[in-house]
């Protein structure tokens, strides 16, 4: 069981590898998810960077981690700067609501760079797991 | 871009299905999906689970053969970027089946920032099976800085 203030987070995996997997698996194989080079040259960026669905992606796993059995809503995120492929991102999750009649838990989600910089921030609403399931009552 | 032309623009389309585009859920791809953005949960990543589904935000990654109204102008915004994206699980996302996506603008507005005011337009995909039932409701934020 979630409670008001609880938070969880893990490191996923951004390498360029993965990326390259995630954007076949997608269908968005383009050079600024792939290509550090590239993506500085022709498009301007730091370097390639992971796609946003991919960071939405991430946070929607880091509440499947954060409660196990949970299922997700809603999940609204905005990408508010690049994330570096082969970085080493956090994955955030701290629960602002728990609604116990409902069995619904509202969650701030983030993905911070090193320096602790958020890059992707974002709201989720998860239904909570049958209390039998939860395995703490 | 001038605020009276988002007004002109959210009268137009604003709630007009432009599209309509039948997309399947590949087995491989959404199972690469779940396990390349970490997810443990064995409902998205184990196909023996008897609740194997895809995971909630797979099917952002679909868009319509039309991704703008016919009559759009989209030279204005050509140099717009996806500023983010709202998934509303309605159910479960199947594997194996074709999902038909009907796109819409759900919304044009303007807001001012630090950096100047902006534009932004609310592209929607409501996907259902063939049954009609709701799955999944996707918004993407599109922005166009205005000026640029």
């Amino acid at each position: 069981m979630v409670d008001f203030g609880d938070e969880f987070q893990f490191q996923p995996d951004v390498s360029m590898e993965t990326v390259r997997t995630f954007v076949k698996a997608a269908r968005m194989d383009f050079w600024r998810f792939t290509d550090h080079e590239r993506a500085r040259k022709d498009g301007g960026l730091p370097g390639a960077i992971v796609p946003g669905i991919m960071s939405q992606g991430i946070l929607a796993a880091a509440i499947h981690r954060f409660v196990p059995g949970g299922t997700l809503r809603r999940i609204d995120t905005i990408f508010r700067a690049p994330v570096i492929v082969g970085s080493s991102p956090l994955a955030k999750c701290v629960v602002t609501h728990v609604d116990e009649d409902e069995g619904v838990a509202e969650f701030d989600l983030t993905l911070e760079n090193e320096a602790g910089e958020t890059r992707v921030l974002g709201t989720a609403v998860v239904s909570l797991p049958p209390t039998d399931e939860r395995g703490d009552e | 871009m001038a605020v009276m032309d988002v007004d002109k623009l959210k009268a137009r389309f604003v709630g007009r299905e432009f599209d309509t585009s039948e997309f399947v859920v590949k087995h491989e791809d959404a199972l690469t999906f779940a396990r390349c953005c970490g997810e443990t949960d064995s409902r998205y990543s184990d196909p023996e689970h008897p609740d194997y589904q895809a995971p909630p935000t797979f099917l952002a990654r679909f868009v319509g053969r039309r991704t703008m109204p016919e009559e759009f102008p989209a030279d204005e915004f050509r140099g717009a970027f996806d500023g983010g994206k709202l998934v509303v699980a309605h159910a479960p996302v199947p594997v194996g089946e074709t999902l038909i996506a009907a796109s819409q603008i759900a919304d044009v507005f303007r807001k001012t920032g630090r950096s100047g005011a902006m534009t932004f337009i609310v592209h929607r995909m409501e996907f259902r099976d063939r049954a009609g039932t709701l799955i999944s409701t996707v918004d993407w934020k599109l922005i166009q800085k205005e000026g640029a």
